[in-house]
C-alpha cells in the first residue's frame, strides 16, 4: 500500500553532509539527517483494522522503556504503512538546539563536559528546541558504518581533520529505530543493535579516536515469520510481540480500497480530513505521557501478574516487568491512574507471546494459551 | 529488436503489460513462461509502448550491493577530493522500468532491496558514510521459467499482475514467432501498428482519472479474493486498479465484468492459495442467508449457487445479490480452471523452501561486499582494505614521523583491514523419513516430531532446514517440505496419519528427489535420518500403479538396495535409527544402514534429543 505515494511530490536526493562547517573541537557533529520523507504519509488516524499493532506502538510512546515492539504476520497488511504514519501522531520532546544526538540539556552538558579540554558549559549559552520524536528508519543494506557512525572521509581526505559522523544510532537516540523485514537483518548488524540496546550507548573507536554517545531508543521490527525465523537474542530483546494478519472483514477491506484510492488522488485534502483525528490522538498520547508518573498498580495485581508468568512457565523477569510497564501505559492511554487486571489482560498477550516456549507441536497458539492461563487466574481471583 | 505489436502469443502477458503501460502504479508484471518462449522479447519490447523517453534499465543477475543502491564513486572522489555519489541501478530506474530476467535466480539480498525500494518508491542509501534518500519509483517487469524455482513471495507481494503461468504450446504461434525473429515482417507496417498501440496507450492514461468503479464491485473483487485465499489486503488495491486500467483501455468510464475478470485472473488467481470450492469448510461461519429449501431453489434457477464458494458473500453481502454472485460463479467456473493451484504461484511457492536457505559468510560463495573485520577470520579484500587506508596516509605519516618510526610506503593499520562477505545457501538438509505404518508409528513419528523440533530450534545458528517425509500405505509422502521455520513445521506436521504398509523405497526415491531439488537451491549437504525397523513391504510398483501385483520379498529388497547405492553415490549421508524392541528386530534397518553408506542407531524409546545428537554426531 505505501508504494502509491505521489511521485510528484518527491524532492530529488538530498545532500547530507555540510562539509564546510568546521567544527572547533576535534569532533566535528553533522547537522542532524533532516531526511524528512518527502511525500505524504498516509495518516495514523485514517488506517483500517490492525489495532494490536497500533497499540503497542503507541504504548511505546507513552514509555519507551517498554521495550520496542515487533510485528510479525502477513505481507501487504500494511506493516510499514503504520510505522511510516506513526510519525505524525508522536509528540514533541525538547532537545539542545541542532544536537545531533537529541540530547535534553542536562545530557548535552554532561556529555560535553565530560570530554578532554573541554571547560564547563553555560547552559544560558544553549537554546532549546522542540522536535518531533524522531522515527529513523534502518534499511537493509545499511552498513555498519553508517549505522554506528564513523570518521568523516570528506574531512579527512580535505582537511586532514578527524571527524566523527554520527550514524543512525544517534539520529534515533530517544525515538524510534524501525527495520522492516527485522528476520532477513545480517547478523553482524543484530550483534551491533543488541549490543547497544543492552547498554543505551554506542561506542565507535576509529583511526585513534574514541567517541561514545547515548542511542537509547525503542526499536521496532517488523517481518513476515515464513521468511525466517528471528534470532532468539533479539527476539528477548523487544517488549512486545503483535501479530498482524490479514483482515478478512469484506466491508473493512472496502473501507480501506476507498481510503487509499482517496488518499492517492487527492492526498492534501485526505489528510485535512483527518487532521483533527489526528490532533485528538496526539494530544492524548502527550497526555497520558504525563499522566503516567501517577498511575498506581496494587501488589495484588503485581501478584496475579506473576503468577501468570510462573504458570506459563516463563524464564527469567522479563515477562513480568514488560507486562506491568505495559499495563501502566494502558490504563495511562485510558486517562486512568490504578492499573487493573482489566488493563493486564489486554496487553498480556503482547508481552508475554514470544516468550512461551517455542514447542512446534504445540496445536495452541501462543495467545490462546495466555489467555486460558489468565481466565484461569482471573476465576480463582475473583472466587477468594 | 522486435517490436511490441509483433510478438505473436503470449495475449495475456501483453494485456498485462498493456495494463501497466495506462497505470503504473500497478508496480509491474511479472511473466512466468517457459524457455523460448519470448517472454524476455515481449519485455524489451514494453519499451515500445511507453512514452519516449521513459527510462527502462535491465537488471544484470550478478549486481552487487553497491551498484544497485548507489555508493560512493571512489575514482571520482578519490580524483576530486569531495565526495562524489554513484546512483545505483535502482534509482536509474526511477520514473521508468526495471527489468529483471530470470528474476527467480535473483539473489535474496538484491529481492529485499528492491522489495524495499518498492515499498519506500525511494532508495535509501545508508553506506559508506553516505547517507542520501534517491528516488526509485520504477515499474519492476520481471520474467523467469518456473522450472529455476519461484520468485519470493514478499516480491510478488508488492507487484500487482502476475501473469498466469500457461506453457506455450502452439506451435502455429511458435512457427510465427520463429519467422519473426528471422525478420520477415515489413518494418513500416510495425512502426504503424506501433504508433497505433501507442496512441491507444495514450487515450487509456487519459481516460484513467474518469473512470469509476462502485462500491459493489469493489466488494466482489474483495469477496474473490478471500475465496480464494489470497493473502494480505494490499492486493485488493492492485485487483481494484487492474479492473479500472481495463476499463480506461476500452475508453469507457465504467468498471464493466470484463475488466473485473480481467483483474481477477491477472491478480488473483496468480496468488490463490485454495480452491474457491473449500471457502465452505473452513469458514466457521456457516452460510446464514442460504434458504432451507435447497432443491426448491435448485429449480428456480438453476444458476444458483448451491454450497460453494461465495457462502461468505451471501453471508455479508444481502443488498448485492446477482451481480456478485454472477461474477463469482463466472470467474470460479470459468477462470478457474481445475489447475488453478498450478497456475498459482502462492500455492507452489508453499512447497517448497523459504528464500532464508542464504547465509552472508566469510568463507565461500559468491562475493557480496568488503566488510571491517579480522584478518584472521576470513578472506582480506585487498582492494577495499587499501582504500579504506588511503585517506589516512597523510596523517599517519605525520604521527608516524613524530613517533620517530621507520618511514614506509604504505601505512595500514587493523581498522583498515576489509574482510570479503560472500552469500552462500550453506547448511544441511536433514530429511526425516518416517515409518508411519504398523503399530509402533504414533511412537516413532512423536520422535521425529520432537526432533525436527529440536532442529529447528537451533537451524537459525546452522542454517540448516528440515525436511519430513512420511511412510505408510501405498506411498511416501513429504508432510514438511524442507524449511526452516518453525511456525510451518507446526502447522503442516499438526495431523499425521499413520498406519498401513511399509513402501520403504518409496520413502527413499521422494528423498532423493527431494535432495536433488534441495541443490538446485544450493543446499550443499542433505542428510537422511530414516527412523524406521527397515522392513519394507510395498514395492516401488505399487506406488505408481495401485493395481500391481505384490512384489516378492527378493524384489523388494533389491529396489531398495539399487536405490541406496545410487543415494549414496549421490553424496547423500545417512543414518537409520531403529526404535523397535530388540527382539522383533530381524537385524533389517543394519543391513539399511550399511546399503546407505551410513551408521546404524538402535535406540529404543529415544528421546527426540538423542535423535538430533546421532544426526548431528554425523
Amino acid at each position: 500500500m505505501t508504494q502509491t505515494e505521489p511521485v510528484a511530490k518527491k524532492s530529488a536526493a538530498k545532500k547530507t553532509v555540510a562539509a564546510k562547517a568546521k567544527a572547533e573541537s576535534e569532533v566535528k557533529s553533522v547537522k542532524p539527517s533532516s531526511k524528512k520523507k518527502s511525500g505524504w504519509a498516509f495518516p495514523f488516524t485514517a488506517i483500517v483494522g490492525q489495532e494490536e499493532m497500533k497499540l503497542s506502538l503507541i504504548l511505546n510512546i507513552i514509555d519507551p522503556k517498554i521495550g520496542g515492539v515487533l510485528v510479525m504476520g502477513h505481507r501487504g497488511t500494511g506493516k510499514s504503512t503504520i510505522v511510516r504514519a506513526l510519525a505524525e501522531v508522536l509528540p514533541f520532546i525538547d532537545r539542545v538546539e541542532g544536537d545531533t544526538y537529541n540530547r535534553t540539556l542536562e545530557q548535552y552538558i554532561e556529555g560535553e563536559e565530560g570530554k578532554k579540554g573541554r571547560k564547563s558549559i553555560d547552559p544560558a549559552s544553549l537554546s532549546i528546541e522542540k522536535i518531533p520524536i524522531p522515527v529513523v528508519d534502518l534499511p537493509l543494506g545499511a552498513t555498519e558504518d553508517r549505522v554506528c557512525g564513523t570518521i568523516d572521509i570528506e574531512q579527512a581526505l580535505t582537511s586532514g581533520v578527524k571527524a566523527f559522523e554520527p550514524g543512525l544510532l544517534a539520529q534515533a537516540n530517544r525515538g524510534f529505530l524501525y527495520i522492516d523485514e527485522v528476520n532477513l537483518l545480517d547478523d553482524h548488524l543484530v550483534d551491533v543493535l543488541l549490543d547497544v540496546a543492552a547498554s543505551g550507548q554506542n561506542v565507535v573507536e576509529r583511526e585513534g579516536i574514541s567517541i561514545r554517545h547515548p542511542a537509547r531508543f525503542v526499536l521496532v521490527g517488523s517481518g513476515n515469520p515464513e521468511e525466517g525465523e528471528l534470532r532468539p537474542q533479539l527476539l528477548d530483546r523487544f517488549g512486545l510481540h503483535a501479530r498482524i494478519i490479514t483482515i478478512l472483514e469484506v466491508e473493512k477491506r472496502v473501507d480501506i480500497v476507498k481510503r487509499r484510492r482517496e488518499f492517492d488522488e487527492a492526498p492534501e485534502s485526505f489528510m485535512k480530513k483527518y487532521s483533527h483525528d489526528q490532533q485528538k490522538l496526539q494530544k492524548k498520547i502527550q497526555t497520558a505521557k504525563e499522566l503516567l508518573p501517577k498511575v498506581t498498580m496494587t501488589d495484588e495485581v503485581l501478584t496475579d501478574i506473576a503468577k501468570l508468568c510462573m504458570n506459563l512457565g516463563i524464564d527469567g523477569h522479563r515477562g513480568e516487568l514488560t507486562i506491568a510497564r505495559t499495563a501502566f501505559a494502558h490504563a495511562a492511554f485510558l486517562g486512568e491512574t490504578v492499573v487493573t487486571m482489566k488493563h493486564v489482560k489486554e496487553v498480556a498477550s503482547l508481552c508475554l507471546r514470544h516468550r512461551l516456549r517455542k514447542d512446534p507441536l504445540e496445536t495452541l497458539d501462543a495467545g490462546e494459551k495466555i489467555d486460558r492461563e489468565l481466565a484461569k487466574l482471573l476465576g480463582e481471583a475473583e472466587a477468594v | 529488436m522486435i517490436a511490441f505489436t509483433d510478438i505473436v502469443g503470449m495475449d495475456l502477458a501483453k494485456q498485462a503489460l498493456m495494463l501497466l503501460a495506462v497505470d503504473s502504479e500497478l508496480g509491474g508484471v511479472v511473466i512466468p513462461s517457459a524457455v523460448g518462449s519470448g517472454k524476455s522479447t515481449l519485455a524489451r519490447a514494453f519499451a515500445d509502448i511507453l512514452p519516449k523517453g521513459t527510462p527502462f534499465v535491465e537488471l544484470p543477475l550478478n549486481v552487487t550491493e553497491d551498484r544497485l543502491i548507489g555508493g560512493i564513486d571512489l575514482e571520482a572522489t578519490l580524483a576530486t577530493g569531495v565526495r562524489v555519489v554513484q546512483h545505483g541501478v535502482l534509482s536509474k530506474a526511477h520514473g521508468g522500468v526495471l527489468y529483471v530476467d530470470s528474476i527467480s535466480l535473483l539473489d535474496s539480498s538484491a529481492v529485499s532491496h528492491i522489495m524495499d525500494a518498492i515499498s519506500r518508491g525511494e532508495v535509501l542509501v545508508e553506506r559508506e558514510g553516505l547517507s542520501e534518500v534517491h528516488p526509485a519509483k520504477f515499474m519492476l517487469v520481471g520474467t523467469y521459467d518456473p522450472t529455476d524455482g519461484d520468485v519470493r513471495m514478499g516480491l510478488l507481494d508488492r507487484i500487482g499482475i502476475i501473469v498466469p503461468f500457461t506453457a506455450q504450446n502452439d506451435y502455429r504461434a511458435r512457427k510465427k514467432i520463429v519467422n519473426m525473429v528471422l525478420g520477415t515482417r515489413d518494418a513500416e507496417d510495425t512502426q504503424d501498428e506501433l504508433n497505433m498501440l501507442a496512441g491507444f496507450i495514450n487515450a487509456a492514461r487519459e481516460q484513467l482519472p474518469h473512470v469509476s468503479i462502485t462500491d459493489d464491485q469493489i466488494r466482489a473483487l474483495i469477496q474473490t479474493a478471500i475465496s480464494l485465499g489470497v493473502e494480505g489486503n494490499r492486493v485488493d488495491i492492485f485487483t481494484v486498479r487492474a479492473a479500472i486500467a481495463s476499463a480506461a483501455l476500452a475508453q469507457r468510464s465504467d468498471v464493466d465484468e470484463e475488466d473485473m475478470k480481467q483483474a481477477i485472473k491477472l491478480v488473483l488467481i496468480p496468488r490463490a492459495t485454495r480452491m474457491p470450492e473449500r471457502e465452505a469448510e473452513s469458514n466457521e461461519a456457516p452460510p446464514q442467508e442460504e434458504p432451507p429449501p435447497q432443491d426448491e431453489q435448485e429449480s428456480e434457477d438453476e444458476e444458483a449457487p448451491s454450497d460453494t464458494p461465495d457462502a461468505e458473500a451471501e453471508e455479508e453481502q444481502k443488498e448485492t445479490p446477482d451481480m456478485i454472485e454472477e461474477l463469482m460463479m463466472d470467474a470460479v467456473t470459468m477462470e478457474l480452471p481445475d489447475n488453478i493451484l498450478n497456475i498459482s504461484l502462492a500455492s507452489k511457492k508453499k512447497a517448497t523452501t523459504g528464500s532464508r536457505g542464504e547465509a552472508l559468510n566469510f568463507k565461500r560463495g559468491r562475493f557480496v561486499r568488503a566488510q571491517p573485520g579480522d584478518m584472521r577470520s576470513g578472506k582480506v579484500a585487498l582492494i577495499p582494505t587499501l582504500i579504506s587506508a588511503a585517506p589516512w596516509q597523510e596523517t599517519r605519516r605525520r604521527d608516524s614521523k613524530m613517533a620517530g618510526r621507520p618511514k614506509t610506503a604504505l601505512l595500514i593499520t587493523k581498522d583498515d583491514v576489509k574482510i570479503k562477505r560472500f552469500r552462500d545457501k550453506s547448511g544441511t538438509l536433514f530429511i526425516f523419513m518416517v515409518d508411519a505404518s504398523g503399530s509402533m508409528a504414533l511412537n516413532r513419528m512423536r520422535q521425529a516430531k520432537g526432533a525436527v523440533a529440536s532442529l529447528l530450534q537451533n537451524a537459525y545458528v546452522h542454517r540448516d532446514q528440515v525436511a519430513l517425509i512420511s511412510f505408510r500405505g501405498k506411498q511416501a509422502q513429504v508432510l514438511l517440505p524442507p524449511s526452516q521455520s518453525v511456525d510451518r513445521a507446526k502447522r503442516e506436521l499438526d495431523v499425521l496419519p499413520t498406519g498401513g504398509g511399509t513402501p520403504l523405497a518409496s520413502a527413499l526415491y521422494l528423498g532423493w528427489e527431494t535432495a536433488k531439488q534441495a541443490r538446485t537451491k544450493g543446499i550443499t549437504q542433505v542428510m537422511f535420518v530414516l527412523i524406521t525397523d527397515g522392513r519394507g513391504n510395498i514395492g516401488l510398483q505399487a506406488t505408481f500403479d495401485p493395481t500391481a501385483e505384490k512384489a516378492s520379498k527378493e524384489e523388494l529388497e533389491k529396489e531398495v538396495e539399487a536405490l541406496s547405492l545410487s543415494i549414496q553415490a549421490d553424496g547423500v549421508a545417512a543414518i537409520v535409527i531403529d526404535t523397535q524392541m530388540n527382539y522383533l528386530s530381524r537385524g533389517e534397518a543394519p543391513k539399511l544402514a550399511q546399503k546407505l553408506g551410513g551408521r546404524y542407531f538402535y535406540l529404543p524409546n529415544a528421546k527426540a534429543e538423542q535423535i538430533v545428537e546421532a544426526a548431528m554426531s554425523f
